[in-house]
């Protein structure tokens, strides 16, 4: 669930941002819907210097930018009051605990100081700091380090908040639980912009994803609509005829691609029913039937081929 | 009928649906953090104890001195020679210890919060660059309150006290120095201050900082004095650089008194050039402040 806005969550008008001769952004265009957007690129591609566009950080030296409706060139404030930030880097104080920072991040977004005090702990018991609240945040690990980088994030009740991959440096276990937390976000009313170049970090956190490769946007959209195919996989018992079944489906109009063990067939009719045929006519059983999807590591491959 | 099992209650996330002070809760929270910061309130044991020993010497003097005076009665009589004969005096042992603290707080305001990457939280705050490097200024002044205008305010309750038609009285015609000793403050606050900023704008670490710091404010007085002596004509123009110096000569002015100063008194500047030099370098200091912070926040 997240928070209902009539607005678009992010749109971007022809922005651009260059680095003196070195250009990082080209003319970006895309419009992206309120909840957990996933902005995913090769490292270099961009997606923190669209971030610290988005927050006003940098200027764009061609185009705009809009956050929550508000032009981030015209009233960076505004959207600032909105909005919350994890770096990729750290931005935590070393000598102070992590409940009196997290308290000062809060009252940094204007909460009053009783409020905030009560946000912090809540918040850092969310993710899962209850019990190291007081220890100096020089003494954190990685792990605890990022969780409290999340707290300062959202603590002050943002509207959006950008996650800069949110999973560096992270151990697996580590990875699981912060991308758990990422997922809990958009139950709580607060719309993500998570940046990764792990793809599967935003396969499981995300619901819309923007791709950028050399500051360009490759392709933006909701993630079903990119991952999702019409083609069928089939995995058929060890000892069968691939051979045969392979012929029977092109035999009946299907487009066949052999991946290892799996047949991926492609049909303009009922791609069930022809594979259906097919086995019946070759006397072959299969081991696993189902829809395919395609991953974002595929379709970000496909597409960087296609350049 | 009671359970012998707990039950964990997963409150989730609240919003906030409370008031919300926008800039001025950021610009009075950052001024607070940053009081906090230099005198090691809510940080570990050892950040508290330059602080607040510098302070101590500042203000212990002057409060066992107004103490005693209740029984011994010309203990502020006795001119310049009593170092607690008047205001001007008193500056005389609380400027060097602030002139200590601003070489500490000024790189400990703004070094860490860059090189830890703090700025990156700022940057997603209702907080303009002016509203950070203005509220970390905000935190110095104040802590020059302590150092500078507490016990010159003791020391003028301590004087009137000791008025012969009573406390009031003693409040009322001391009155004029209230205004002498704020303003005097005010220099030593943008002489030492200023500089204290400029280093911590650019160094990376605290340690090189403050010896940077003591080093130009020590080294340029000696220089100054060294130059002026040894050149004559436009050679005295090198007297100005001697920052430290420039608070103790618009103080004297202030207050209306003759202070012979080595090496600035005898290249013969007024105290407007003092006023103009330290204003001049507070304001450099503001403006580079804000064009180096500005690709931050």
């Amino acid at each position: 669930m997240t928070a209902p806005t009539a607005e678009p969550l992010i749109s971007t008008s022809q922005l651009g941002h260059a680095y003196g001769d070195v250009v990082a952004l080209h003319h970006l265009d895309f419009v992206v819907p309120a909840g957990r957007v996933g902005l995913v690129g090769a490292n270099g591609a961009g997606k923190s210097t669209l971030i610290k566009v988005l927050l006003g950080i940098l200027d764009p030296t061609e185009g705009t930018a809009r956050v929550l409706g508000i032009d981030v060139g015209e009233d960076p404030i505004t959207v600032r009051s909105k909005v919350g930030y994890m770096p990729e880097e750290s931005c935590l104080p070393l000598a102070q605990t992590a409940a009196d920072f997290t308290v000062y991040a809060a009252e940094l977004a204007g909460i009053p100081t009783k409020a905030a005090r009560q946000r912090a702990s809540d918040v850092l018991t969310l993710v899962g700091l209850h019990e190291e609240r007081f220890r100096y945040i020089g003494e954190f690990s990685t792990g605890m380090k990022q969780r409290a980088m999340l707290a300062q994030a959202i603590v002050h009740d943002p509207e959006l908040v950008f996650l800069d991959e949110p999973t560096a440096g992270l151990d697996p276990a580590g990875r699981e639980d912060m991308l758990s937390l990422i997922s809990r976000l958009g139950e709580f009313g607060i719309n993500v912009l998570v940046s990764s170049h792990v793809l599967t970090d935003i396969e499981s956190t995300c619901d819309w994803v923007v791709m950028l490769d050399g500051g360009r946007v490759l392709r933006t959209g909701p993630l079903t609509g990119i991952t999702g195919s019409d083609a069928v996989d089939v995995e058929l018992l060890g000892d069968n005829d691939h051979d045969g079944v392979i012929a029977a489906l092109r035999t009946r109009g299907a487009e066949v691609e052999v991946r290892g063990g799996v047949i991926r067939v492609t049909a303009n009719d009922d791609a069930f029913d022809i594979i259906r045929d097919a086995l019946a006519e070759a006397g072959a059983g299969m081991r696993r039937l189902s829809q395919s999807e395609t991953s974002l590591e595929d379709i970000f491959l496909a597409a960087g081929d296609n350049e | 009928m009671t359970s012998d099992q707990g039950v964990v209650f997963d409150l989730g996330y609240q919003p906030h649906e409370g008031d919300r002070l926008g800039r001025r809760g950021a610009i009075f929270a950052t001024i607070r953090d940053g009081l906090r910061r230099i005198l090691g309130i809510r940080r570990k044991a050892r950040k508290k104890v330059m602080p607040w020993l510098l302070f101590g010497i500042a203000l212990l003097p002057v409060v066992a001195v107004v103490g005693i005076s209740f029984f011994v009665d010309d203990i502020f009589s006795g001119g310049v020679d009593n170092p607690f004969a008047g205001h001007p005096n008193i500056f005389t042992i609380t400027a060097p210890m602030f002139f200590i603290f601003s070489a500490l707080a000024g790189p400990e305001l703004l070094i860490p919060d860059r090189v830890e990457g703090v700025m990156s939280v700022y940057a997603s705050r209702p907080m303009r660059v002016s509203d950070y490097l203005g509220a970390r200024a905000a935190a110095l002044a104040i802590a020059a309150g302590g150092f500078l205008v507490v016990p010159q305010f003791i020391l003028y309750v301590g004087l009137a006290s000791l008025h012969p038609d009573g406390l009031f009285s003693g409040l009322v015609d001391n009155a004029s120095d209230i205004p002498k000793f704020l303003l005097a403050s005010l220099f030593y606050l943008l002489t030492y201050g200023a500089p204290a900023f400029l280093v911590g704008l650019f160094a990376k670490r605290l340690g090189p900082a403050w010896g940077i710091y003591l080093a130009f404010m020590w080294l340029s007085a000696i220089f100054a004095v060294v130059i002026t002596e040894a050149t004559s004509g436009i050679g005295r123009y090198a007297a100005l650089i001697a920052l430290s110096i420039h608070p103790d000569i618009i103080m004297d002015w202030i207050f209306g008194r003759t202070t012979v100063r080595e090496g600035i008194t005898g290249a013969d500047f007024g105290p407007m050039w003092s006023v103009g030099i330290i204003l001049g370098v507070a304001v450099i200091t503001w403006i580079i402040g804000i064009r180096k912070y500005r690709s931050l926040l």
